[in-house]
């Protein structure tokens, strides 16, 4: 790293270069954390983890016997293991016993985003609360048609306040923290909705994923979705028609040059790193794909029955996480794949992640990293790092006993936490050198390193 | 030459020329998305903005390796590629006027360069971009601006060398393009492919040199230029050749200009003009440089001294990189090398003669006291020896004295007007005034005499050959203060005006010569009178010097025909009178002010400058020109008569002392005179790079290398400190290293070294090792403070048994990510860290342990700290930023207190890598500037900046006049003021808060008068008012 500080000193290294390098070595060396733990206070399985996202301080968790906690994951509470290992305890603590507590398992727990005097959970005792941080009190209360599985707010969002609920109903409900009541009812999903996550480009869109397999976007602003994904449609390379050109002066100038279409798709797998793998369907689909632009311009709203059919999993979209460039989402569902989809065009991209086994009844919480580089997904009682763009696993993390259920990657300190059905949070970060401090003057508390979390490891 | 600010960081700077424009345009774009196109209008002599616009997007990740801009060769487009995987076209219509931009997907995510084709029928780039399994390829597409895509384009080009990383696209007849790697270069285009295998080395940087792109040079890492040349049959090209040309800076770009003549900007070292030779010469080099432009950057550390003790802070930098590196001394103000000097009290006046006309040096210096002058002149031995020169009146004091045409001589005391001949140095002719009206002031120039009596009698004479002409003669109302007769017009030996300064009614006027007829008159105000006036001309432009007896010059244009004065300006320079005088230097005339703070005046852009003199009071300055010293100056200080010669007039002085290897951290010793310094050399001469790691000793008045100490193989000089120990007089340097092992990520070990310095060697007398990087080192509390990875620890200085020192770790403190930058102050702590931003440790004697107090939350990547006072701390973070964080220690609850508050940010554009408590000006204990404490700091642009913390006052006023400034003065390219100083980051832009801008406000004083009116009117502030505290601010650097 000093070679990096010397480089950026002198110029020869860009300072947003330098943080990316940085970044990306630091996260490449995550482990089980050898100085930070947190102490989980919860007495089922963690299902939601979030830590704040204005000062990247407080870590929120929610849990199957209904209980909440919030956690400084700047500052210890205490120290161990002679004021090497930070323990840290929650600050705030709401379970069953709490007046306003939810009564069944907490599925999601989500941080205002503007600030961190608020925070959401939903529960599968068919609700949506809104407390108040400082007094620990629900301030709002939205009633659910069924089991609550996520929640999810915009953290663009500067003219709306909406939260996205993704319940065991096939609608997905905003509910209006402004006016407390629900503002928007979106139909299309044909099961309940696992899955919520808002675009990290524009504050109206909404992507949801149900246990019908479909992956859904929405424009908030106009009825209906506007996009369907579809698994089967994978052609990147070619960018949506535009409007005023007509189908058939298209069709027939890409299909005038064929070479000019097939080395067109030569560069699209140029990213996945897999190439010509996509070559057996090349003109037609493209053309079809053309038809179908038009085609969604004439019935917007509500798609083509064909393409309203269309899914992105052989099962239920279990996890879904925009990157945060905007340009991409990443799909996980019960049968056990991971995709990568173009937002803008809609395209599985077609990337093979060497995942083996999801788990399947559970929603699960996807991280990504700052760049876009790594995805961290739960894969049964491990946590598996995979490159976004080759697929290819990079990282294991084994450490919880049972099945991990969520993941939050904090940018800030390039940390991961996961929680499992174990009950614990586990704080994975880059390793610090305490292999130090048996100086002669530095004694005074003794030193049992008794580096206790090694039982994790295996 | 013109210089204009930018608001904003330069990413691409592109000239281009649409269809049917007679001149180029400009096309820049700054690194926070905004771009303009500017126009140069030449009969205004300004900038003109054609076009601007913000091509921020919310969507994609900024590149990593910097933004792309490009321009079509035919004008079609402009192209940007600023976030991964989008590539933003920004198409022209056909008048050449930029349309609506819009974004094309690029599948290809690590972009290294984009370049437009020549000679393609539809718009078209080549990509040279890396694959995941890094792997470099070519490809082209065809932009097609109807279906706002691309289409694929005419060829490509996949696995090339794997350090390619520049694309040279070729203009026709060739067409193509030129992709430059590490160990080879190819030419590709649509029907050939070419290669060369070339010395490895790593291509920063070419130029084109013919229209038709035959011949390239080529700048690598280590500075050699080579010429690439296409070598074709007709249209065809046939194959590449290379050719070494010579050494110059390491060139980060490279402008051919014409005639072999070569611009080579270097961001490492000094910027050249070169000449490329037919011939090479001994050294087999066709290079040859002419100019070098001073570049200070990257300036990774800095010192500030005072070796002259003088009380003026002098800056020394570890500047340039690699080959390039070097110290830079850089002073302000202008400096007087002193050549002979005696002890002579009471100096009234001086002036120096010549012994005839046509001489070309001075041989006289005539000194003048109260009741006596005394005529110094060069002997043959080269000294200056008392002497006499017959004809003038040396019993008494002189008035002035000038030669004058036909080898004569004029003396005027207070009783007569002496003519003497200086070849024979007899009286010629003599005037005498009338027996009740003594000479009080008088004036010469070659031709004339201009002289004023008791009651306001004014008495012009003509000289002849061995005559004194009595032409003209005035009485006016009040007595007269001073006066000038310097001749500014075409005839350097006869002024058609005067200017006359009065007693009383506080006025100038200016008289017309030889009728002696008032023209003009200038009530100057106030109740000072003006004590010396003086007609002069800068750059071609007349102007009059009014020096006020309080030390305030003002300046007016003068119209030389009717004599008008207009653009009156105030300036203090002093708080003693003035007494002005010509000199020249260089063959240009500057004007000496001298008072209790000497200054010279002097123009640049056809603007006034004051550079301050780093002397401390002048009485009287005259040009003394002597064979034994040209181009000196005689000049009377306190008791003491000082002949020396004068730098270049401009006002910061930069010496340059080369080393040829890298320097990275400063520090000087008071007590051994001397500074030391971490450098390392690189060793490209084997096979392999290495570096050497070195702790350099140096004098710190020569220069030069006095001792060296040779690191370990691996070992890295990181930190270096000068201090002194509890118990122990000695000074000590202090360093601190790290071991950087190629395998390791982050270093594990390193050492502390204390170095003594014993008859001007560097003794190694204790060594201690460390668990990793030692990244600073402090002084605290008579103990060593190392910031060792993520630690903070703390030694202390243990004397033995066998009584050699050690040091011993007393107490330590973790919780930092790597701590980098770290300031001290009492027993507070400031740590800077990697990426978290300021955290502020305690050091509790008690308990012997070190705590943390305070921390800001938020994450900023920080470049460095300094610590303004007991409450505030400054930092300087990754995205050009500063910011400041208070102390809290009045907080309510425990996370208040525990909470360092944000309460100033800024935008500065600049990377700062360090800060440094210190000052470039002289303070003068009186003045209310004196008592401001300034922080200097240096950056990897080679930019030198102040930070002064202003009295709250004062703030609110300067924030006052920086808010209208902004009305007033607009940016170049319509860009912002206000944005471009807004705290910018990843995550968030606020607007500046508790920072100024010195170089806005500053620009008050160039403002015309009538916008200086606009916004005193709307500050409800005199505009001299306005200029005062705005001056009182520039004496701030």
């Amino acid at each position: 790293m000093w070679k990096e500080i010397g480089d950026r000193e002198s110029g020869k290294l860009r300072p947003n270069s330098f943080i990316t390098r940085i970044r990306s070595n630091r996260v490449s060396s995550l482990q089980l954390s050898n100085h930070k733990e947190i102490v989980s206070p919860h007495r089922g399985a963690i299902n939601s983890l979030q830590v704040d996202l204005t000062e990247g301080r407080y870590l929120l968790s929610g849990a199957s016997d209904a209980s909440l906690a919030v956690y400084d994951i700047q500052r210890a509470t205490d120290y161990d293991g002679g004021g090497l290992i930070a323990k840290h305890k929650p600050i705030l603590l709401v379970d069953k016993q709490h007046q306003n507590g939810h009564k069944f398992a907490i599925s999601t727990a989500i941080w205002y985003p503007i600030d961190t005097g608020l925070f959401v959970t939903g529960s599968y005792d068919h609700h949506v609360n809104v407390w108040d941080t400082n007094t620990t009190q629900v301030v709002m209360d939205f009633k659910m048609p069924g089991k609550v599985y996520r929640t999810a707010m915009s953290s663009l969002a500067t003219s709306h306040m909406l939260i996205a609920t993704a319940t065991e109903d096939v609608q997905v409900r905003l509910c209006d923290m402004a006016s407390g009541a629900f503002s928007h009812t979106l139909s299309g999903h044909r099961d309940g909705i696992m899955a919520v996550e808002w675009s990290t480009s524009s504050e109206w869109v909404l992507v949801t994923g149900g246990c019908d397999g479909a992956i859904r976007l929405w424009d908030i602003r106009r009825a209906g979705c506007f996009s369907v994904l579809d698994q089967s449609h994978s052609q990147l390379g070619r960018r949506p028609p535009l409007l005023e050109r007509s189908t058939t002066k298209v069709s027939t100038s890409k299909c005038s040059l064929p070479g000019q279409t097939s080395s067109a798709k030569a560069r699209a797998p140029q990213r996945k790193g897999s190439s010509g793998s996509g070559s057996k369907h090349s003109g037609s689909s493209r053309i079809l794909r053309h038809a179908k632009g038009s085609a969604k311009q004439r019935l917007h709203p509500g798609l083509l029955s064909s393409q309203d059919r269309a899914t992105a999993h052989y099962g239920a979209v279990i996890g879904l996480k925009a990157t945060e460039d905007g340009m991409y989402l990443l799909s996980a569902g019960s049968d056990s794949r991971l995709r990568l989809w173009d937002i803008q065009s809609g395209c599985n991209t077609l990337v093979h992640f060497e995942i083996v086994r999801l788990q399947s009844s559970k929603a699960i919480q996807l991280a990504v990293t700052q760049d876009s580089a790594l995805v961290f997904v739960p894969c049964m009682t491990s946590v598996k790092a995979f490159d976004v763009w080759t697929g290819k696993a990079s990282m294991t993390l084994h450490g919880h006993y049972e099945h991990v259920n969520c993941c939050w990657y904090g940018a800030h300190d390039q940390e991961l936490y996961t929680g499992g059905n174990d009950r614990q949070i586990l704080i994975w970060s880059p390793p610090k050198l305490i292999s130090e401090d048996v100086d002669e003057g530095d004694r005074r508390t003794g030193q049992p390193l008794a580096v206790d979390q090694d039982n994790w490891s295996d | 030459m013109l210089d204009v600010p930018i608001y904003g960081r330069i990413a691409t700077l592109e000239l281009f020329r649409p269809h049917g424009e007679t001149q180029d345009l400009l096309f820049i774009a700054t690194e926070r998305y905004k771009f303009c196109v500017l126009q140069w209008d030449a009969d205004a002599n300004e900038v003109i903005t054609r076009a601007m616009g913000d091509v921020s997007d919310r969507i994609g990740r900024p590149t990593d390796n910097g933004q792309i801009g490009i321009i079509d060769p035919d004008c079609r487009l402009i192209g940007l590629h600023l976030y991964d995987g989008l590539f933003k076209v920004i198409p022209f219509d056909n008048k050449g006027q930029l349309k609506e931009a819009f974004n094309i997907r690029l599948e290809e995510l690590q972009v290294l360069d984009i370049k437009f084709l020549y000679g393609c029928p539809k718009p078209t780039i080549v990509v040279l971009y890396q694959d995941n399994k890094d792997a470099r390829h070519v490809k082209t597409y065809e932009v097609s601006l109807k279906d706002k895509d691309f289409v694929e384009g005419p060829w490509s080009q996949n696995n090339l060398d794997n350090g390619a990383d520049l694309l040279i696209p070729v203009p026709p007849p060739f067409c193509g393009v030129l992709i430059i790697g590490e160990e080879t270069i190819v030419y590709c285009s649509a029907s050939a492919f070419k290669a060369i295998p070339i010395r490895p080395s790593i291509t920063r940087a070419y130029g084109r040199v013919d229209a038709d792109g035959s011949r390239y040079l080529l700048g690598d890492h280590s500075g050699l230029l080579h010429l690439l040349v296409i070598a074709h049959e007709k249209e065809k090209v046939t194959g590449l050749k290379i050719e070494l040309l010579g050494e110059t800076s390491i060139a980060s770009t490279i402008s051919y200009l014409d005639n072999a003549f070569v611009y080579v900007g270097s961001s490492y070292g000094d910027s050249q003009l070169i000449k490329l030779n037919l011939q090479p010469d001994a050294k087999g080099s066709y290079v040859e440089v002419l100019e070098r432009y001073v570049n200070l950057g990257p300036i990774v550390d800095f010192c500030v001294v005072d070796l002259e003790r003088q009380g003026q802070g002098q800056v020394v930098t570890c500047s340039g990189a690699y080959k390039d590196g070097s110290l830079r001394i850089v002073r302000n103000g202008i400096g007087i090398n002193e050549q002979a000097s005696v002890e002579l009290q009471g100096i009234k006046g001086m002036w120096s003669l010549r012994s005839a006309t046509d001489d070309l040096y001075d041989t006289f210096l005539v000194v003048s006291f109260i009741s006596e002058t005394r005529i110094l002149a060069m002997n043959l031995e080269d000294e200056l020896e008392e002497t006499e020169i017959e004809g003038f009146c040396s019993q008494v004091q002189t008035l002035f004295c000038h030669d004058a045409v036909h080898n004569q001589l004029v003396q005027v005391t207070s009783s007569s007007v002496r003519l003497v001949s200086s070849t024979s140095r007899e009286l010629r002719h003599e005037w005498h005034a009338p027996a009740d009206y003594s000479i009080n002031v008088a004036t010469a120039n070659a031709t004339q005499v201009l002289l004023a009596t008791r009651g306001g009698h004014l008495v012009y004479l003509e000289i002849g050959d061995g005559i004194l002409i009595e032409k003209k003669h005035a009485q006016l109302k009040y007595d007269i203060s001073c006066l000038d007769i310097n001749p500014i017009g075409e005839n350097p030996n006869f002024s058609n005006l005067a200017a006359v300064g009065m007693w009383t009614d506080i006025s100038v006027r200016i008289f017309s010569l030889p009728d002696l007829n008032l023209i003009t008159e200038e009530h100057l105000g106030g109740e000072i009178i003006p004590r010396s006036v003086l007609l002069c001309a800068f750059e071609g432009i007349p102007y009059l010097l009014c020096a006020l007896g309080d030390g305030h010059l003002l300046n007016f244009l003068l119209n030389t025909t009717t004599g008008e004065l207009t653009d009156r300006k105030k300036v203090s320079l002093g708080t003693q009178p003035i007494t002005l005088r010509t000199f020249s230097s260089k063959n240009t005339t500057h004007v000496f002010a001298a008072s209790d703070r000497p200054t010279v005046i002097y123009s640049s852009n056809k603007k006034l400058l004051y550079s301050n003199v780093n002397l401390k009071e002048v009485s009287h300055m005259c040009p003394f020109n002597s064979a034994a010293f040209p181009d000196s100056l005689a000049i009377a200080k306190e008791g003491e008569l000082t002949i020396g010669t004068i730098d270049d007039i401009q006002k910061l002085h930069i010496r340059s002392i080369p080393l040829g290897e890298h320097a990275r951290r400063i520090c000087h010793q008071e007590q051994s005179r001397t500074f030391a310094i971490c450098s390392l050399k690189y060793n490209q001469s084997s096979t392999e790079d290495s570096e050497m790691h070195f702790i350099r000793l140096l004098d710190d008045q020569t220069f030069e290398f006095i001792s060296t100490y040779s690191l370990d193989q691996f070992e890295y000089g990181c930190s270096i400190l000068s201090c002194s120990f509890s118990d122990d007089s000695n000074a000590y340097y202090c360093v601190g290293t790290a071991y950087v092992m190629p395998e390791e990520n982050e270093p594990t070990k390193g050492r502390i070294l204390v170095f003594m310095v014993e008859d001007g060697k560097l003794q190694l007398v204790a060594e201690k090792e460390t668990k990793g990087a030692v990244y600073s080192l402090n002084a605290f509390n008579g103990k060593l403070l190392a910031a060792i990875n993520q630690k903070i620890q703390l030694y202390k200085w243990m004397l033995r048994d066998d009584g050699t020192r050690e040091l011993q770790s007393e107490c330590g403190h973790h919780g930092h990510i790597l701590a980098l930058y770290v300031q001290t102050r009492g027993d507070f702590i400031v740590v800077g860290d990697l990426m978290k931003s300021i955290s502020l440790l305690i050091y509790k004697h008690e308990e012997g342990a070190i705590e943390e107090r305070a921390r800001d939350y938020n994450a900023n990547w920080m470049s460095a700290v300094e610590i303004l006072d007991d409450d505030i701390y400054l930092g300087a973070e990754n995205n050009f930023n500063l910011f400041t964080v208070r102390k809290n220690s009045e907080g309510a609850t425990d996370e208040e207190r525990g909470r360092l508050e944000v309460v100033g940010e800024y935008h500065l554009g600049e990377f700062v890598n360090r800060f440094r408590h210190g000052s470039l000006v002289m303070r003068l204990p009186d003045s209310d500037v004196g008592q401001i404490p300034t922080i200097i700091f240096g950056t990897v642009n080679g930019v030198i900046g102040v930070i002064a913390s202003l009295p709250q006052d004062q703030y609110v006023f300067m924030e006052k006049l920086q808010t209208n400034l902004r009305k007033v003065i607009k940016g170049v390219g319509g860009l912002s003021h206000e944005q471009w100083r807004s705290f910018y980051s990843e995550k968030k832009t606020v607007d500046s808060r508790n920072f100024l801008d010195g170089d806005l406000i500053e620009s008050f004083l160039d403002l015309g008068r009538s916008r200086m009116e606009e916004i005193s009117k709307t500050m409800n502030v005199s505009v001299e008012e306005l200029m005062k505290r705005v001056e009182e601010l520039t004496r701030l650097h």
